[in-house]
């Protein structure tokens, strides 16, 4: 009985935990349908009391939505796909391999998590001023193919594969690249599915990289393009909940699309050294 | 499966929405670009500064600058295919920006030699640009004879940019509530006294609770009262040296009394009645407000529904030194790191500007500036908004102190809230202020220009 009580208690928590969380998404996707003086109105309502769809339809007023979504989408699949890759096979490396500096190297690279953006963003600037890679997307992918904490993550997880199973297979003949790409890849996919989640959930809302870096309207990415909604006096709050209403769809996807593996990802790296 | 099933109506519903966005901007756009042709002048335009669409730029060769800019693509966009339509071997890229970060990518960019051309610029962000400004190649005496303020913009004989519109406070009053409290045009105050009594009757109480302000200024109240009626008093933001800032004075404690007496003794308002005085008005809360020019916009975009109506400040006496504080809406700034012949084209292209009396109504309508160019004074397109109009009569006695660090707005907010919510008395509380902006000034190499006013004593 008592045990029940507690559960049901906890559950009214985790309920009222619950919709305090998710009531301000709510309320901004509800709020993507009004108009802006409702939506500034004193007496506040959930839902439209005016039902617009003029927000979704003039979005573009700000700026070409469709064009930054999917600059948005190339940009932040690459990114992922190559974070996964290398933190994967750093993590390989860094996990199944010894060598001498090893522990060196991988204390080098949990150090650059440690390093505020804040410090490294003009250097990095000036960096890519010099490279000439102003206004491409070489500038926003190559900085970003190596992750310190997608390796971090990868070594954990993959140091929990048993070595017996690559030994297994060096003996009937497989190369390392074999192997990393056959078997340890396959077993990893836990620890890739949270890369790839954390990964696509940074590179999408990323600002001020993508912002300093490309200028021309029609290479800029989304979440420099909701930026455009605040003005020097208003901001445009129907247009922008609408936008952003759209923007999180691809998040939504890539979370529901893999959040099995992500839990057991997170999970296991948390757990296993 | 579920899951499948939800995530391929999300993506259904991403992709349908996101075209259809999409698809009618796109049409309009081509339809827009297809009606508006610019049309190319055949003589020379202008007033002293003259523009000649038959001189030649770049020799005639192809030549590409970027144009930098927050807001309003559609503005400058007007004002570079009128341009190109002249010079068809100029093209002008138009970067918009978003307005806060925006101040944090240009100066990096005009660091090195690939920066834009031109650019937008606001005198608020004067120090961080000034040292990126080439110098307007355009005889001092010309702009001066064009524009007004142009002295206030003079650097060791050079100007970098000038104001091409001027931005101040009126009262904006909601029209219906004037009416239901009685009230008429004959009733529009010119003194505070007279404001003072038409908030009272403004001002709508169900016993205690006040249910409608007669005059709100919560959030805004050092911006549009303390940091200008100061002038009414006849006393300058800042002393003699154009330096020190001139807070702890009689002159900003009457005004600074006179808000506290207007909520406290009147009871038109109070402290707690709305968080931003301009919300409260559009939200049919307050009956009056002081707003700058912008607010017109506002009201006309998001709260479309309010009938208002617009006056001038009133002043303390009818006769004031002058009636408030005006901030100027800046013309582009040059890249002095980009090549030359990139500056030579933004040297043209603001010749241009400044010469096209069609782009200066345009972008002070859009921005309810009062513009700076004295020709457009009369102008009727100008006279026909409301919140310009108000300001025809007495433009010249309004004075601008130069870009002022933000400490002015930020110690004065501080110690308008200590005296409302904290209790604190005004003397302290502004001498504090007059420490905080004192404290803060020192590395600013601001010089007030209070002394270039046309009636400065």
């Amino acid at each position: 009985m008592r045990r029940k009580i507690s559960a049901v208690v906890l559950n009214v928590l985790l309920l009222l935990l619950g919709v305090v969380t998710v009531y301000p998404f709510v309320w901004m996707l509800s709020s993507s349908f009004k108009k802006n003086s409702e939506i500034m109105a004193l007496e506040q309502h959930l839902l439209p009391q005016v039902f617009t769809l003029d927000n979704y339809v003039n979005m573009n007023a700000h700026f070409n939505f469709l064009r930054f979504f999917l600059n948005s989408l190339v940009v932040t699949l690459v990114v992922t796909v190559l974070v996964i890759y290398t933190s994967t096979l750093c993590g390989f490396v860094l996990s199944k391999y010894k060598f001498r500096g090893r522990n060196v190297l991988f204390g080098f690279v949990l150090s650059t998590m440690m390093i505020p953006w804040c410090v490294t963003i003009i250097p990095k600037y000036s960096m890519i001023q010099s490279f000439g890679w102003m206004d491409s997307y070489k500038a926003l992918i190559i900085p970003a193919m190596f992750s310190g904490f997608g390796i971090f993550m990868m070594k954990q997880h993959i140091s929990s594969l048993p070595d017996e199973i690559l030994e297994a297979a060096r003996i009937d003949g497989a190369n390392e690249f074999y192997i990393f790409h056959r078997i340890v890849f396959p077993m990893a996919k836990n620890g890739i599915s949270s890369i790839a989640i954390f990964q696509f959930l940074w590179t999408w809302e990323d600002f001020l990289w993508p912002y300093l870096v490309i200028n021309s309207q029609e290479k800029q990415l989304l979440a420099v393009g909701l930026k455009m909604f605040n003005g020097q006096y208003s901001t445009d709050y129907g247009a922008l909940f609408a936008a952003t209403a759209i923007s999180i769809v691809p998040v939504l996807l890539i979370y529901l699309f893999f959040q099995k593996q992500f839990i057991a990802g997170i999970a296991a790296s948390a757990v296993k050294g | 499966m579920k899951r499948r099933i939800f995530a391929a109506m999300m993506a259904a519903a991403l992709a349908v929405t996101g075209l259809a966005g999409c698809g009618g901007s796109t049409e309009q756009k081509n339809e827009e670009k297809e009606t508006a042709k610019a049309e190319v002048p055949a003589e020379p335009f202008g007033d002293t500064i003259k523009y000649d669409p038959s001189v030649e730029i770049n020799d005639g060769k192809d030549i590409s600058v970027e144009l930098w800019e927050w807001g309003s693509d559609d503005l400058f966009q007007k004002v570079i295919d009128g341009y190109t339509a002249i010079h068809p071997n100029v093209s002008i890229k138009l970067v918009n920006n978003p307005w806060e970060d925006y101040w944090t990518k240009l100066p990096l960019a005009l660091d090195g030699e690939k920066g834009p051309a031109i650019f937008n610029i606001h005198n608020s962000y004067h120090e961080n640009l000034i040292n990126y400004l080439a110098p307007l190649d355009i005889p001092l005496e010309d702009l001066q004879a064009d524009f007004t303020g142009v002295d206030a913009h003079v650097i060791d004989g050079e100007v970098y940019y000038i104001d091409y519109g001027m931005m101040t406070g009126s009262v904006y009053y909601n029209k219906k509530m004037w009416e239901e409290a009685g009230l008429t045009e004959d009733d529009i105050p010119k003194t505070w006294d007279e404001m003072r009594e038409v908030a009272k009757k403004l001002t709508v109480r169900d016993g205690d609770k006040l249910i409608q302000a007669g005059l709100n200024f919560n959030d805004d109240f050092h911006q549009n009262y303390l940091l200008g009626l100061n002038y009414q008093l006849g006393e300058n933001l800042f002393q003699e040296d154009g330096k020190t800032p001139n807070i702890n004075t009689d002159a900003m404690k009457q005004v600074m009394q006179m808000l506290v007496d207007m909520y406290e003794v009147d009871g038109v308002g109070s402290k707690d009645f709305g968080e931003k005085g301009s919300d409260s008005f559009g939200q049919g809360q307050s009956a009056m407000v002081i707003q700058w020019g912008h607010y017109y916009n506002t009201l006309k975009t998001t709260w479309s529904d309010i009938d208002f109506g617009v006056f001038e400040i009133p002043t303390f006496d009818g006769n004031p030194y002058a009636y408030n504080r005006y901030n100027g809406e800046s013309t582009f700034g040059i890249n002095k790191n980009a090549p030359e012949d990139q500056q030579a084209v933004a040297q043209d292209f603001v010749k241009y500007f400044l010469a096209n009396d069609e782009a200066q109504i345009e972008f002070n309508l859009a921005m309810s500036t009062f513009p700076a160019k004295k020709s457009l004074a009369e102008n009727e397109k100008i006279l026909e908004n409301p919140s310009l109009r108000v300001l025809s009569e007495h433009i010249d006695h309004y004075i601008w102190p130069g870009p002022m660090p933000s400490t002015m707005e930020t110690s004065l907010k501080k110690a308008g809230q200590d005296i409302f919510f904290n209790g604190v008395d005004i003397d302290t509380a502004f001498a504090e202020a007059q420490e905080n902006i004192i404290k803060d000034m020192k590395n600013s190499s601001f010089v007030s220009v209070e002394n270039l006013y046309a009636y400065a004593e």
